[in-house]
């Protein structure tokens, strides 16, 4: 017996032996990622969280960072060709636009297929309570074919920005309606006749996208459900003619007046150089733009004491609202072509663990622990490094490590990311976030077939060209909103803006 | 007077007449004027500091002067790799495609040749009718040639509007030349490496440089064809320049601070000297190659 025991454990101690030497030796999945390449915040394989997580998971994730400007580009000949150059996985896509199609066609993977594989996914989309929305990004077919990032509170990470310095010098209290932003671009117009108060970046629609649903509504370029002529009623859950609503006459007609008092600026499209400029010298005052950009704005200017800081959502005849926003964004995609390889299900696993898990996810977003940051009970420290860096946490801990980056994190938790910025930027996310629903969901698009998408894309292009017309006759004042209003109405009537919404209104998936 | 003096009169009043000639070197100051005062300002911009521009400080000369615009787009990753990139897809390309272009148009220069015609309705027929993106990427793709540098280096060696300048070219020379090269016993072969492409200088120099363009802005077919490990430096510029706008008008979640104008000068500046700096070492070449094979006989 005892000769027996001995010879039991002599050979489990070699067994457990081996496997620990496989083990050792079991090379990494080798997995190549296309990433979509920001100029602003440049990829590099160098980064710490990469090659941590790379040990971590016993992985050698080959990143293809393509440039930006071209991503969409490059995925949509990926899919269709299915080529050599096919990556493993295509980070920062979604199954919107021309994908869908290839989607449905076969050039993906649908993630929905195999739930089991995504258990980490699966546990950060209960985690967040996204179940719904989630299923809202299947296709036609009822499948899922990418996994979407996932926010559990939407960031207001852009809005009013405007100048502190003058309202501090002029007594005034900060905005809390569109009425009080006349005012004060009234006065500061007064004090300053060159200057356009309000200016815009990048295009009007930018600042229309953040301003209109405070008047209930969102059509344009960039309009919250992307038909950019009709808006969605979040009381009865249907959509409607938004176009030619009564919100959209009120909304432009308060632009009208400030474009004709001298208030906003007439240059509706202009480059970062442009509004810096205005912004720097004081030509315009405010602006809809992002908090990541008041720092330029403030370092470019030689007027002493400058200081912007952007404001919560103003009120208008809607409600206080700013921009909608998805509590998904764009994911991870599997190439049909990955499906061929023999570990594909490991692959599959393998991102899931190393994207969704929450161990991954904090790596991701706060770097390592014991390297740039402690726990103190539930508070995170972040190392002396990082705190003392010029350009903030944020910031460095992306360009220093890897964190923070759209294109790689792709679980958001609010409250940890507000640790990584300065406390007005918290204060100002907690409180739009005290106002309640200032911050409305973005409407998951009809499940049309494709002959009815044909038509609806048909009939959304010359709807669209005919309002952009009125839309700058009226804020230009080319077009009377008073007596020509009847005439718009009329002629998008005519162009088929009706059927165009019960056409939404049949294929809503929220019906 | 005969016709030919009357014409020489009337150049020599048009030579020597000071008011002509005074508006003549009027409209060529104000031309060269427009030409170079963006360039130089640009150049200034990227100089100077971000302050200095934004205030309007900046003109012809650089406020401030720095050269923090330029560290940081060579401090971009993998900046001088795709630099290096550059350069040999440029001149890599550009010898392949002469080559090419030449071995192809000097037996398409020969009317008298079987198949002539055929061929060049055939080089003709594609210039207006190409295969599109995705059969070409399939095409490229079979033959295994996407990921390497070759998808850029021979599937386009040969354009055809370059190629019918050369073959043009190569018709207008005069063919008792070539005919007294074959009695001397010379190949075809040896007729064009050694009489005829020493006489098309203008020709090679004026085409070479279409095509040294060419592959120096070439930024698409890197995006179609290469791994992002093998990039122009082009495709960094252009992201450089315009991603951020992209970022900002689409409202996503990312990155959104400014660039600064001086860096983007520095790009304008960085991807357009080089390949203007050919120029005047080719000028004597390409003035007289403008009108290559434009008249054949």
């Amino acid at each position: 017996m005892k000769k027996f025991l001995s010879l039991f454990l002599v050979t489990a101690m070699l067994l457990s032996l081996c496997s620990f030497a496989a083990m050792a030796d079991e090379a990494p999945i080798k997995i190549s990622i296309y990433y979509s390449d920001n100029s602003t915040l440049p990829f590099r394989a160098d980064w710490r969280v990469i090659s941590y997580l790379q040990e971590k998971y016993n992985v050698d994730l080959q990143f293809e960072p393509i440039p930006m400007t071209d991503y969409s580009t490059k995925v949509t000949n990926v899919l269709t060709t299915q080529g050599d150059d096919t990556p493993d996985v295509i980070l920062g896509t979604s199954t919107s636009g021309g994908n869908a199609s290839l989607a449905l066609n076969g050039a993906a993977y649908a993630v929905s297929a195999n739930p089991d594989w995504t258990p980490n996914f699966n546990a950060r989309v209960a985690e967040f309570g996204l179940e719904d929305e989630v299923n809202t990004r299947k296709l036609g077919d009822g499948n899922l074919y990418y996994l979407p990032a996932l926010y559990d509170i939407p960031f207001y990470d852009g809005g009013l920005i405007l100048r502190e310095d003058y309202l501090a010098a002029k007594g005034s209290e900060a905005p809390k309606t569109f009425d009080d932003l006349y005012a004060i671009l009234k006065a500061y117009k007064e004090d300053y006749p060159e200057s356009y108060p309000l200016t815009t970046i990048v295009r009007l629609s930018v600042l229309q996208r953040m301003t209109m649903p405070s008047w209930g509504v969102s059509v344009g370029v960039n309009g919250a459900t992307g038909t950019r002529v009709l808006s969605w009623d979040y009381d009865t859950k249907t959509y409607f003619a938004g176009a030619i609503s009564e919100q959209y006459k009120e909304y432009v007609t308060f632009f009208n007046k400030l474009y004709a008092e001298g208030l906003l600026d007439p240059e509706f499209a202009q480059d970062d150089a442009s509004t810096t400029r205005k912004l720097a010298t004081g030509l315009a005052m405010a602006t809809y733009g992002y908090y990541d950009q008041i720092g330029g704005w403030e370092q470019a200017s030689e007027i002493e004491g400058i200081k912007l800081n952007m404001y919560p959502s103003l009120e208008g005849p809607g409600g206080a609202h700013h921009q909608p926003k998805s509590s998904t964004g764009s994911g991870i995609l599997f190439p049909a072509k990955t499906m061929q390889r023999p570990d594909f299900e490991q692959v599959v696993r393998k991102i899931d663990e190393i994207f969704f898990s929450e161990e991954a996810a904090k790596v991701w977003c706060i770097g390592i622990e014991g390297e740039t940051y402690t726990m103190d009970g539930d508070k995170i420290v972040f190392s002396d490094e990082i705190l003392a860096a010029p350009e903030g946490i944020y910031k460095y801990m992306q360009n220093a490590y890897g964190c923070g980056c759209d294109g790689t994190q792709l679980v958001w938790y609010n409250a940890r990311e507000m640790t990584k910025y300065d406390e007005n930027y918290a204060e100002i996310n907690a409180a739009v976030a005290a106002m309640g629903d200032v911050i409305q969901y973005v409407p998951a698009t009809p499940a049309f077939d494709d002959e009815v998408a044909e038509e609806v894309a048909l009939l959304q292009t010359t709807l669209f060209d005919a309002f952009n017309v009125w839309d700058d006759g009226f804020l230009r004042g080319t077009k009377s909103i008073e007596n020509d209003w009847d005439q718009f109405v009329q002629e998008m009537k005519d162009l088929g803006i009706e059927k165009f919404l019960a056409l939404h209104n049949e294929y809503n998936i929220y019906k | 007077m005969s016709t030919l003096e009357k014409a020489n009169n009337k150049r020599r009043i048009k030579e020597h007449n000071p008011i002509l000639n005074f508006f003549t070197a009027l409209v060529m100051i104000i031309v060269v004027v427009c030409c170079t005062v963006p360039f130089l300002y640009i150049i200034a911009m990227s100089f100077s500091s971000s302050v200095a521009i934004t205030n309007n400080r900046v003109f012809l000369w650089p406020v401030d002067f720095n050269i923090e615009a330029y560290r940081s787009v060579y401090e971009y990753p993998n900046f001088f790799r795709a630099y290096g990139y550059t350069l040999l897809y440029t001149f890599g390309g550009t010898l392949i495609s002469l080559i090419m272009m030449v071995l192809f148009a000097y037996p398409l220069s020969k009317e008298w040749l079987k198949g002539q015609k055929f061929a060049m309705r055939i080089v003709v027929f594609s210039m207006f009718f190409s295969g599109g993106m995705i059969p070409n990427f399939l095409l490229i793709n079979s033959l295994h040639l996407v990921g390497t540098i070759w998808a850029i280096l021979i599937p386009f060696a040969i354009n055809q509007f370059n190629l019918i300048i050369l073959i043009n070219f190569f018709k207008s020379l005069p063919v008792e030349i070539e005919e007294a090269a074959v009695i001397d016993g010379l190949s075809y072969f040896g007729i064009l490496v050694r009489i005829v492409l020493p006489m098309s200088g203008a020709a090679i120099a004026t085409v070479g440089l279409y095509t040294a363009v060419f592959f120096w802005n070439n930024w698409f077919n890197a995006l179609i064809y290469l791994k992002s490990s093998q990039y122009p430096v082009m495709m960094l510029l252009r992201n450089i320049v315009n991603g951020r706008t992209m970022v900002v008008d689409n409202g996503g979640i990312g990155e959104k601070s400014s660039l600064a104008i001086a860096i983007k000068s520095a790009v304008i500046i960085i991807s357009s000297l080089p390949i203007i700096m050919l120029y005047p070492f080719l000028q004597k070449y390409f003035v007289k190659g403008m009108t290559v094979g434009a008249v054949k006989g």
